[in-house]
């Protein structure tokens, strides 16, 4: 740098005597302004000035052929190549465009960026405005809908709830399926298991995202655009880039308020409604008088004791959807500010989120902090740095299975009283309840019930600290020359405190107290170089080859307190010793990830490019022998619309593509292939002895999880891209997919992972973005559509109960989709018996319920997905609706074959009205009854596993309505405010859909990774989307 | 100039070299399985871990399951597993079978493991060994011989018992198998017991001895019809001389070892074995406990009057006989083997072949003079060898009420060819051998068991 300075200082002095030649100008950024301190380079910095605050430059140089390169931090760099003959001044005035994730000239791969023209990868990118349009519970499920062949699918209307994000279908049985999210660089830690499936919600390890951080988010989906991430693949990757300073100082705010409320609502039968339906069953039973009552009768009452129960049980009607659900309000705010000077820039924001669910008692809230930093202390090096801080509180309630809503849809009889209305004796006198004290019940799994006292009582709070910071140094070796070497640190921290009060229950006045915490430290190095060579003026290569290293550790601890007066952060004592805690006790397990890569670009003529990635993947979870993987890429694309030949009226822009590379997925627990014992200090005896025992089976030949993917596609712009096309087929077989296969008990454990199974997934994707009308009033369609065909083609010598999706049901069949429901398929109700009449295996009608004719009979995944975007804009106003849908999937109502099936303690939905009464009804639902046999079910086995409760869930939702207002710039004082906005958004404001259940968009809770990729579109008493009505107010000043 | 550029920018991304040891992690609250198995303490500990699943199983899991298949204990209270044995309607679903089943299959790994680590263990004695090695063949032995009978039909079902046994597993390889026949699993189990017998000591602390090999193989002939076998080795551990008849009736004591406990689980204050009994059985801390016993049950054992003292274990309460074999226990030892079952076996084998009956009549008299007090109903010296057969039969089903022999005791005699039925149903109705679970069917060609209930 010094010595750059002094050759100018040379040249400028020397300039004036020996050069005659000039070469002036004025630099200026894409909007027209003008850009002082710009640099201007001359001859990879032989001589060079700094634009003045006109962002005019002069140059002196000596006759004949320079290159000159003028930058400016946060803009992409230019060159240009003038020839000056003697005595000549020449003007070259030069436009620098913002750096790359600005525009969408650019796009964000894989350690680094390229020229979207240059792009040979298949790569979908979403801009920040669309992610911050919609109110959501987590930044990701704002991409529903935004890229072709990217499902998303929020799982639920409670707060701080992920989404299921799946690319190009799922191609994973037991290893993690999702795409594999990078921020700024760093492979981040994405955990949806730290605390299983507690109080039915799986934890959310994006929720402390702050979406307003979010620059632009780029969805990598074939091998030749995730090769370069080749271990970690498979499933996609996301990449997301956070905000950066720019030019100037400008400051931004935004902020968002609301409500919102169930987008549907369970239609659960009132008391008269139950107790008839009970009594019918009762007397189809053959039982006669009153029916007895859960948790007030039972069927050796007497029959004056059951009546009278039955009679007291009509004086109560509680509305438990209504005591559970509400309107929960949202408050977001949001505050940036981006500096840019000559040698540094910066991007600073805070924000708070404050998100209540219909859930009453639900929340998430956020509060989080970034800084980015670019620094370039000198001209060849650039110091990057991000850091991320933000915690999330979540105040929890029971949801689903566990409790809330749950309980409102499943064991909340309406006849139960919220509260006793009047003291109750016991026999002897003695006062048993107090009048205003909770009634609580017992579920059928001896579970204390009542979702208002247990929301009220009951204090449960998640708390997720997550920092990830990363440092990046970037060194001009020479021009096109450049070594980066950047170090990330992504730590997580997650505490999951419940306090249960002796109020709750029923048998003890003690309280209780846990404290679940974990950690996860992960860090990241990576070093690149990349070597541009032009070769000559119509060939150039781009090399990049580097290396990387991950570690993640993953360590945490578990605390009881079994008489406690509060949740350890409120007593003062626990907190004291939750803070002595031991805290790696919890399974410490660590895992590594050591790689080299390299990508080269061949371009020809700018209309012809070639790219081949190839990566070595090592991870610690494999054994020596199967630790590396090598994972290749290579593309082409060919510009057609630029060769000389190629004309059209019509057609301005015709590029091919083409892709073949294989990618792989490791993402499996860290010490799956040990063969392991019990810890020799286990503190396990038997007549104290202490015993030494196999925990689990080895698998020495455990190896990586790969894909072959196969994709061509064309894009096209029309009438000078008035509309913009994009065909993209792709066809990927995964391979030794990783099952953990429930092995016969008989050979001594439960479970062995494995390499099994083989995936196919072909699709078709198309986009189209046409802009209706231009001019005044303007009308934009961007739609989407995506085909995927999903088909399991090998599972070895394993049956489909090999591997199941937890309790969903949903099993490995040969020839169907992963995630098939396998079920005893019923045919219809016998309308001279009310019987329920099932299809054998042969499809031969049966009154026989029995395992053994279980079979497939549907699944969840969708056969098309897409969006659809309409935005408007007449002057000031603008109006955007995007439509999201989805067609062909089923969706297996896991608790409807309760909520409709035997007659139990169980509230019913109102459709299980149309049941059979008397001999020749023709109906949906079968002869009520009490007990599950009379349906040819097994004794003690009310699970009415059928495929009555499969149903079509295709749904066109109106995922997002936002009418906004655009202001005039103005000033306010000495303040300028520009791109005022203020916007009133809706989200799910309605759906269509055949689906008669809750929601037709559901992702419930799961029970692993497993059950994620097998189990979509299972419900089992999973809360429905949220409907959102927010104001929001943005300006940047 | 670019060359050296290009050399030390490469230099630098170089600084991660090739490290094989940045990939080398290993669990760290566990031991490795290669290491696991070192020391003969070691191998010592894993063979008690074989006894601590045992323990889970006959601590009165085993027990409650095998009755609610037969006819002494009335239908269970709610528990939807209960009921489903009970109806003789388990699925491979249901939870309890397979949980017996897995439990079962897990203390034969590990024996098998036992076995197979004796070369990689340093120092270890021959006599050290042979014990090991004979107490993993009992482990295992007493683990097939419990699964043949709950999850197949008996032996004697089929003439040459070529009918589908259970999974026989003699080493600890990680392939599926199919179900032997019932003939070779009882073959297998008989060369375990034999040479547990041959080779263990006579006294091993709580763990398997001579003795308790010979009880088993006793039971294992009887179960097999060979009579003969049967008497021989009940009679072994009877005159071995190490165990004597308790004058006291209750045979599940806490912290000491009841003098006819030839096998049995140990259960201590800090590690209750015994838990199924005492949550499931038990009534004076639970006015209506999950499990009680048949009306069938009651009226046979009423028909001893009010002399027999056994008529203790039953209370009768809202309709209900409940049994107080367990009441007023927290935590106690469950003999498995012992010396009245030893006795029970080798009268009614004797009278089955026309033995010995001096010899039988006396074991029947030993047990009748502790019900009903010393003389007070004695087999006549002079009995048939029928009513040494009906006495004894009758004297087990009393005695060993809520053990868990009953069930299969008359399964037996059904395979014999008397006509017996269970509850209404024919003694081998599907349904009587419980389901296999889930898991044993996901390697293809698993063969069930028939379902269908015994109703």
């Amino acid at each position: 740098m010094r010595k750059n300075i002094l050759w100018t200082l040379t040249g400028l002095l020397a300039g004036g005597v020996l050069h005659a030649q000039t070469v002036t100008g004025v630099v200026r950024e894409s909007k027209g302004e003008t850009l002082p301190s710009a640099s201007v380079l001359a001859d990879g910095g032989k001589q060079g000035v700094f634009t003045g605050p006109d962002g005019r430059y002069t140059l002196k140089l000596t006759p004949g052929s320079h290159t000159l390169e003028f930058s400016f931090i946060g803009y992409v760099k230019q060159r240009r190549t003038v020839e000056l003959t003697a005595g000549q001044t020449l003007t070259v005035d030069v436009v620098l465009k913002e750096d790359a994730v600005a525009i969408g000239d650019v796009v964000v791969v894989g350690y680094g960026v390229q020229r979207r023209v240059a792009v040979t990868g298949s790569i979908a990118q979403v801009d920040a405005k669309q992610i911050t349009a919609i109110q959501t519970p987590s930044f990701e499920a704002a991409l529903q809908g935004q890229a072709a062949g990217v499902q998303v699918s929020q799982s639920s209307g409670v707060a701080g709830a992920g989404s299921l994000v799946r690319v190009r279908g799922v191609a994973s049985i037991s290893a993690g399926g999702d795409p594999l999210y990078v921020v700024d660089g760093i492979p981040i830690t994405q955990e949806y298991f730290l605390r299983g499936n507690s109080g039915a919600m799986n934890n959310n390890p994006l929720a402390s995202i702050n979406p307003n951080d979010i620059e632009s988010v780029e969805i990598l989906k074939d091998a030749a655009a995730t090769g370069i991430y080749g271990s970690r693949g498979a499933n996609g990757v996301i990449l997301i880039t956070t905000k950066r300073g720019r030019k100037g100082t400008s400051f931004e705010y935004s902020s968002r308020v609301g409500w919102g409320t169930a987008a549907s609502r369970p239609n659960m039968t009132d008391t008269e409604t139950y107790l008839g339906l009970r009594q019918e069953a009762w007397e189809n039973d053959g039982g006669t008088g009153y029916v007895w009552l859960p948790n007030v009768t039972s069927p050796l009452d007497d029959p004056e004791t059951r009546r009278a129960a039955y009679q007291n049980a009509l004086l109560t009607h509680t509305d438990w959807v209504g005591q559970t659900i509400g309107t929960g309000l949202k408050n977001a705010h949001s505050f940036g500010v981006r500096h840019g000077a000559e040698k540094y820039s910066f991007y600073g924001g805070i924000a708070y989120d404050d998100n209540h669910s219909y859930l009453l008692g639900n929340s998430y809230e956020r509060i989080s902090g970034r800084m980015n930093i670019d620094y370039r202390p000198i001209d060849r090096l650039t110091l990057t740095g991000s850091t991320s801080i933000s915690q999330g509180r979540n105040n929890r309630i029971d949801a689903a299975w566990s409790g809330g809503l749950g309980d409102a849809m499943s064991n909340a009889l309406p006849y139960y009283p919220v509260r006793y209305d009047a003291d109750v004796l016991g026999d002897n006198g003695d006062t048993l309840h107090r009048a205003g004290e909770y009634f609580l019940w017992f579920d059928e799994w001896g579970g204390t019930k009542n979702p208002v006292a247990v929301r009220e009582l009951k204090k449960w709070r998640t708390t997720e600290s997550r920092s990830i910071s990363n440092l990046q140094l970037i060194y001009r070796l020479a021009d096109d020359l450049h070594f980066k070497a950047s170090g990330g640190f992504d730590y997580m921290h997650l505490r999951e405190d419940q306090f249960n009060p002796g109020a709750l229950s029923i048998t003890t006045d003690l309280g209780t107290a846990n404290r679940y915490a974990n950690y996860i430290l992960n860090w990241n190095y990576n070093a690149t170089v990349d070597y541009a060579y032009e070769l000559d003026d119509t060939q150039r290569f781009d090399f990049l080859v580097g290396s990387e290293f991950q570690r993640t550790d993953n360590f945490g601890y578990g605390l009881f307190f079994p008489n406690a007066t509060g949740p350890v952060y409120e007593v003062d004592s626990l907190s004291q010793e939750a803070a002595s805690a031991n805290r790696t006790v919890n399974n410490p397990s660590q895992h590594s990830f050591l790689s080299y890569f390299a990508r080269t670009n061949y371009t020809l003529k700018d209309r012809y490019f070639f790219q081949a990635t190839a990566r070595v993947d090592g991870s610690s979870r494999f054994g020596r022998e199967n630790r590396y993987g090598f994972f290749p890429s290579v593309s082409a694309g060919w510009v057609i619309s630029d060769e000389s030949w190629f004309q059209s009226a019509s057609v301005n822009f015709l590029k091919l593509r083409a892709s073949w590379g294989r990618t792989g997925n490791a993402a499996l627990p860290d010490y799956a292939r040990f063969g392991t014992y019990s810890a020799r200090d286990n503190g396990i005896t038997y007549a104290a002895d202490s015993i030494l025992f196999p925990l689990q089976p080895e698998n020495p030949t455990l190896r990586w999880e790969t894909s072959q993917t196969w994709d061509a596609s064309v894009e096209m712009g029309l009438w000078k891209d008035r509309i913009t096309l994009q065909l993209a087929a792709y066809h990927k077989r995964s391979e030794d997919v990783l099952m953990n296969v429930s092995t016969p008990a008989s050979m001594g454990f439960s479970n062995l992972w494995d390499n099994v199974a083989t995936i196919l997934n072909r699709g078709v994707e198309f986009s189209v973005k046409s802009r209706n009308l231009v001019g005044k009033f303007e009308w934009t369609t961007d739609l989407n559509i995506a085909r995927n065909y999903n088909e399991l083609e090998d599972i070895g010598n394993y049956t489909p109960d090999a591997v199941s999706g937890g309790t969903n049901d949903s099993r490995v069949i040969v020839g169907r989709p992963v995630g098939s429901f396998y079920l005893v398929e019923h045919s219809h109700v016998d309308p001279a018996t009310g019987l329920p009449v099932y299809l054998d295996l042969n499809g031969n009608e049966t009154f026989d319920y029995n395992n053994d004719i279980r079979k497939y009979v549907g699944d969840g995944l969708p056969d098309i997905i897409g969006g659809m975007t309409n935005s408007f804009r007449y002057g000031r106003f603008d109006l955007s609706a995007l439509a999201t849908f989805s067609i062909g999937a089923k969706i297996f109502d896991s608790s409807a074959k309760r909520q409709l099936g035997v007659v139990s303690g169980w509230n019913m939905r109102t459709e299980k009205l149309d049941r059979w009464r008397q001999p020749g009804d023709e109906a949906t639902y079968p002869r009520l009854t009490l007990d599950e046999t009379t349906y040819g079910l097994p004794s003690g086995f009310p699970w009415w596993n059928t495929s009555l409760f499969v149903y079509d869930a295709s749904y066109l939702r109106l995922r997002n309505l936002t009418l906004g207002y655009n202001l005039p710039d103005f000033d306010l004082g000495k303040t300028q405010f520009q791109s005022f906005r203020l916007a009133f958004n809706v989200t799910n404001l309605f759906t269509i859909t055949n689906f008669p259940g809750l929601d037709p968009e559901v992702v419930r809770d799961f029970e692993n990774a497993q059950d994620r990729n097998m189990s979509p579109n299972v419900t089992y008493l999973t809360p429905p989307q949220e409907r959102a009505f927010t104001f929001s107010l943005s300006t940047n000043f | 100039m670019k060359t050296k550029h290009l050399l030390l920018a490469l230099g630098l991304m170089g600084t991660l070299a090739s490290c094989d040891r940045l990939l080398d992690f290993e669990p760290g609250d566990v031991i490795l399985a290669e290491d696991a198995i070192r020391t003969e303490d070691d191998l010592q500990r894993l063979l008690v871990s074989t006894y601590d699943v045992l323990g889970n199983l006959y601590g009165g899991r085993l027990q409650v399951v095998n009755e609610l298949r037969g006819d002494n204990f009335a239908a269970p209270n709610n528990s939807l597993d209960f009921t489903s044995v009970y109806n003789r309607e388990t699925t491979f679903f249901t939870g309890i079978n397979g949980g017996v089943y897995s439990d079962l299959y897990r203390a034969i790994y590990r024996a098998n493991v036992v076995i197979e680590r004796f070369d990689f263990v340093d120092e270890l004695s021959d006599a050290g060994r042979t014990r090991m090695e004979a107490e993993a063949r009992f482990v295992r032995a007493v683990s097939h011989f419990a699964a043949v009978r709950m999850f197949a039909q008996p032996y004697g079902y089929t003439a040459d018992n070529s009918h589908l046994g259970v999974p026989l597993r003699l080493n600890s390889s990680q392939t599926p198998a199919p179900r032997s026949s019932v003939g070779d699993v009882y073959a297998a189990i008989v060369d375990d017991l034999a040479y547990a017998a041959e080779n263990l000591p006579t006294a091993n602390g709580v763990y398997a001895t001579k003795s308790a090999a010979e009880g088993f193989l006793a039971m294992v002939y009887f179960q097999m019809g060979d009579y003969p076998a049967a008497a021989q080795f009940a009679d072994a551990v009877i005159s071995s001389g190490l165990y004597e008849m308790d004058d006291d009736l209750d045979r599940f004591e806490a912290d000491v070892i009841n003098p006819e406990m030839v096998f049995g689980i140990v259960g201590r204050i800090q590690d209750n074995r015994s838990t199924w009994f005492r949550d499931n059985l038990r009534s004076d801390n639970n006015p209506s406990p999950q499990l009680s016993l048949s009306e069938d049950f009651q009226f046979f054992l009423s028909l001893s009057g009010a002399g027999d003292a056994r008529n203790q274990w039953v209370t009768s309460s809202g309709g209900r006989y409940l049994c107080n074999r367990f009441n007023g226990k927290e935590y106690f030892n469950v003999p498995v083997i012992h010396l009245t079952l030893m006795k029970l076996v080798r009268a009614e084998s004797l009278a089955e072949v026309g033995g010995d009956l001096t010899v039988a009549i006396g074991d029947i008299n030993d047990i009748r003079d502790r019900a009903f007090g010393a003389g007070n109903f004695p087999l006549s010296a002079s009995a048939s060898a029928a009513e040494v057969l009906a006495a004894a039969r009758d004297e087990f089903r009393k005695e060993t009420v809520c053990e868990g022999w009953w069930t299969d005791h008359l399964v037996r005699r059904g395979a014999a060819g008397e006509n017996i039925t269970i509850r209404g149903a024919a003694w081998d109705c599907p349904g009587m051998a419980l389901q296999f679970p889930n898991s044993e069917t996901t390697a293809a060609g698993f063969v069930l068991n028939e379902e269908g209930g015994c109703l």
